[in-house]
């Protein structure tokens, strides 16, 4: 019961955000008609204008618009670009694996060395290594993901030519290579993302560890080891999930910087081109699929609450 | 609010006041192209060289500055200024004023900050214009979201429903209560907007829709000069470098904006709680199974040590039970947390010894100690929800002490932590079991709390105020399942209370504890019909009375360890005081054979009817 209704909220909150983004797109001044006939800023001729206005619709009125276009949603057809007359969905979907494996890769690397880190810092804290984590977090938090991306590029590929500058190669051509060009943007997002988890692990386990409950597996006699990862580590990350969530939320979408610096072909340089080109179908695909991803991992994210806290478990 | 750390404050400032000053420094124009010269090294003229088409980094750089700059600070001061009276207004005026701005918030929340930008700068055009309400709109959910919460904490607070009382109007309320008090948590929120909005107009600047080339910013800087990093890498690090240090201040202020607004956090000095030197051997009493011998406890604070517990001394033998009773703050539970070495960072044994049976439990290693706790010796605590751990069910954590000292398979184990909830009296413990702390009533979650206790069946079992948060029924119960495992095992029990009746209950033997110090030590038979101490006559008195009439609390409240009176600790409180009281703290003396006292008007106390004992 708890969960369909929570399925519902979700599905009016995409239902929103896709009309806002029909709304906002179409009020902006801006005629994709006259944008794609504009070339080499030499102004269009009006009449092929309204020709191709005609042929895509826009000159319908936008309530019309609108109800064409929710019709196609409710049936599965995202549309066709208006600028190459592909399918959108062809596109979207071609595009979205790239930057989820960014993203996941990203997020294994954050949480395999932000999670670790972050408890021993806080099991020492106030020592040399939690100074010195502390420290390269908040650097590491400092530098703009751009920043990163650049620097990367120019020393380990320009200086030490280790890996490629960017692009991207599908894994079945060449697992290498792939691998190679997944490995620097990815990175470049932990950066990002690894010192947000350290600090909030640190944070809450400094935070669990003076609780009533690990005294009582103290007293039981249980082993340091037992202790930590058990009663500290256990519970502390309840608090640590729920960022990771967040960030992740932000990351739909949020790659842009990376794969522009990377020239990595993500959702989100899809997302970009499409709203230069106010290529209408394709934005709203793009954003469909983002927020529609993002409703489905805040509702991942509160089972997974469930499973690591049973109070907020229901029946 | 306390100071902020001057470091950040200082770098920031510097930073804003090149930004400031920049036009007046006689620099190179930073726009003025010098083709021939591209990408040349530093020279007097160029002190950081020239970019890819020769105009003056330094310069670019500066400037740069101060649009970026600029653009947060505007950015930055219009969500705070409309995202803080939005806020305020939802949260003050409530209904649909609270639902069309939380919501909104939270809506705009919902979208990654830098795809919202980019949205907005992408359908209005770049440039500087367009940035600085974009940016705006991306913060301004954040500013809702802290002031509404502020508001909400403070709408109910005695002073602002006084003024509400009063009749002061709404909006005076809001301007003159409510925003001086959510200052803080905003002025966090600015701060960490304006560090963010710095790293959001550079990255999109960088994208080529921020600032308009050729403006100087830096984002555009370090796109440029990407094209010709190989050969020339110096253009690049120069603006990374300015991007990453305003950054790094701005950020390192908002944390001591943080720390000087929200006290918590903190981090308590750490301590190693090992005695430094062994004492010499101290006599116990023969056949003691614990005892504690002149335990003194002491916590380290700025101020110097204070010491909650001082020169404790007691012992329980097998099967017995000794209860040590006293108000809050008379350091009964510090005194139990020492023996187990369970005490909290701060706290450190000072002096004194722990004697369970031949072995001396404060100069006893980590491990070795680790080996005793939850085997022969274990401790229940008082608040049983907050002493399990609350996502792991509680046949688990049983098996978990099960296992800590005995080699079982979890199966079997899981089994014995079965018998051991029906043991303690919890119906259907197979399925019990597998329930996690918050289905359980707090009785059942004693009673496990029991279990767990017993499971490796201790000598000696400490048992922290177990009752307390029990009703009544439940607490009759409880004690006669410690009395039944007592007389099971022979187990020695120290059972520390503040109630009175539960001690005439189940002790054979009563410490009573004030201010750190054993003030009365004695049978329990005689510490009930002839006290020797007025404190502990109060806290005779001060328990409800079986006929019915009303208990006398004690006036005033147990002196705090850091301002404790020269004389008798209890003196101040105390209805039997002489001057002689506070010249001088008394000795614990010995009034009887196990009975001790340290009132020096014991003799008189001791002359006093039954039932009346000191001053009745």
């Amino acid at each position: 019961m708890w969960v369909l209704r929570r399925i519902g909220v979700a599905l009016v909150l995409v239902w929103i955000v896709a009309s806002v983004v029909f709304l906002a797109i179409r009020l902006v001044p801006g005629d994709p008609a006259e944008i794609m006939l504009s070339q080499g800023g030499v102004s269009p001729d009006a009449a092929v204008v309204a020709e191709l206005r005609d042929q895509l619709g826009l000159d319908r009125s936008i309530w019309d618009q609108y109800r064409a276009n929710f019709q196609g949603l409710l049936s599965g057809d995202l549309g066709v670009s208006l600028t190459d007359q592909a399918s959108v969905s062809g596109q979207v979907f071609a595009r979205l694996p790239r930057t989820l494996e960014l993203i996941a890769v990203a997020a294994l690397v954050s949480v395999l060395t932000g999670i670790p880190l972050g408890l021993l810092a806080a099991l020492r804290r106030g020592g040399w290594f939690d100074r010195l984590a502390m420290g390269l977090a908040g650097l590491s938090l400092s530098v703009p993901v751009f920043v990163v991306g650049t620097l990367l590029v120019l020393v380990f590929a320009q200086w030490l030519a280790l890996l490629p500058a960017g692009g991207f190669t599908p894994f079945r051509t060449d697992p290498t290579r792939h691998v190679a060009q997944v490995l620097m943007p990815a990175i470049t997002i932990a950066s990002s993302l690894a010192p947000v988890l350290f600090g909030m692990t640190r944070a809450a386990v400094i935070d669990v560890i003076t609780r009533d409950h690990v005294r009582t597996a103290r007293a039981k006699g249980v082993a340091p080891a037992g202790v930590v990862l058990r009663h500290v580590l256990r519970n502390a990350l309840i608090p640590v999930v729920t960022v990771l969530a967040l960030h992740l939320g932000t990351l739909l979408g949020g790659t842009v910087l990376v794969e522009y610096v990377f020239n990595y072909p993500g959702l989100s340089g899809l997302l970009v081109d499409a709203v230069n080109a106010r290529d209408y179908p394709m934005v709203q695909g793009v954003v469909l699929v983002i927020s529609v991803l993002f409703v489905a991992l805040n509702l991942t994210m509160d089972l997974v609450y469930g499973v690591l806290d049973p109070r907020v478990r229901r029946a | 609010m306390r100071r902020i750390n001057p470091i950040p404050l200082a770098a920031v400032g510097i930073i804003a006041l090149l930004a400031l000053l920049v036009p007046y420094l006689g620099l190179p124009d930073p726009v003025r192209i010098d083709v021939p010269n591209r990408l040349a090294g530093p020279s007097w003229q160029h002190l950081l060289g020239q970019d890819e088409v020769g105009r003056d980094i330094l310069s670019r750089l500066l400037w740069g500055a101060r649009s970026s700059l600029t653009v947060a600070l505007l950015s930055a001061t219009i969500a705070c200024v409309i995202g803080t009276a939005l806020g305020v207004m939802g949260g003050f005026l409530g209904g649909v004023v609270d639902l069309l701005t939380i919501r909104a918030a939270d809506i705009v929340l919902c979208f990654p900050p830098l795809l919202l930008a980019l949205l907005v700068v992408t359908l209005l055009g770049p440039g500087a214009a367009t940035l600085i309400p974009v940016l705006a709109l991306v913060y301004l959910p954040g500013f809702v979201r802290v002031a509404y919460a502020g508001v909400l904490s403070v709408r109910h607070q005695e002073y602002v429903e006084a003024q509400r009382a009063l009749g002061v109007g709404k909006l005076r309320i809001m301007l003159r209560t409510v925003l001086p008090n959510i200052g803080g948590p905003v002025l966090v929120q600015f701060s960490l907007a304006m560090a963010s909005a710095v790293v959001l107009e550079s990255g999109l600047s960088f994208l080529g829709l921020g600032v308009v080339p050729p403006s100087p910013s830096w984002g555009l800087m370090i796109g440029a000069a990407r094209s010709t990093m190989a050969q020339t890498p110096l253009p690049l690090l120069w603006p990374c470098l300015a991007l990453t240090l305003t950054v790094l201040s701005m950020n390192a202020l908002c944390d001591a904006v943080r720390a000087a607004v929200d006290p918590h956090g903190v981090p308590p000095r750490q301590r190693r709680w090992l005695l430094p030197a062994l004492l010499p051997g101290l006599p116990f009493r023969a056949g003691a199974s614990l005892a504690v011998r002149d335990l003194t406890v002491a916590i380290d604070t700025p101020a110097g040590a204070v010491r909650p517990v001082r020169s404790v001394s007691w012992s329980v033998a097998p099967g017995e039970t000794l209860a040590i009773v006293g108000e809050s703050g008379s350091g009964k539970s510090l005194t139990g947390l020492a023996v187990l070495g369970l005490l909290p960072l701060v706290a450190r044994p000072e002096e004194g010894a722990v004697l369970f049976g031949e072995r001396e439990l404060l100069r006893m290693d980590e491990a070795a100690l680790r080996r005793l706790r939850g085997a022969e010796l274990a401790m229940i605590f008082q608040d049983p929800m907050s002493s399990l751990n609350p996502v792991h069910r509680i046949g688990t954590q049983i098996v978990e002490a099960i296992r800590a000292h005995r080699p079982l398979s979890r199966r079997s184990a899981w089994q014995e932590a079965v018998a051991l909830l029906a043991r303690v009296g919890i119906p259907d413990a197979a399925r019990r079991a597998r329930s996690f702390p918050h289905e359980l009533s707090g009785g059942m979650r004693q009673r496990a709390m029991i279990a767990m206790a017993i499971a490796n069946r201790p000598t000696l079992l400490i048992a922290d105020e177990p009752t307390t948060a029990l009703d009544v029924t439940i607490q009759a119960q409880v004690l006669e399942l410690l009395a039944e495992l007592k007389a099971e095992n022979g187990m020695g029990l120290v059972f520390i209370t503040h109630a009175l009746p539960v001690v005439a209950e189940i002790a054979d033997r009563v410490v009573v504890m004030y201010a750190g110090e054993v003030v009365e030590h004695g049978p329990v038979a005689e510490i009930f019909t002839r006290p020797l101490h007025p404190y502990t006559a109060a806290l005779l008195r001060s328990a409800p009375p079986e006929d019915g009439s009303l208990p006398q609390a004690i006036p005033g409240t147990v002196p705090l360890p850091q301002h404790l009176p020269a004389g008798c600790a209890f003196a101040p409180r105390c209805v039997s005081r002489r001057d002689a009281c506070e010249a001088a703290p008394p000795p614990l003396e010995q009034a009887a054979p196990g009975h001790d006292t340290r009132c020096i008007r014991w003799r008189e106390w001791q002359r006093l009817p039954v039932t009346q004992g000191a001053e009745a």
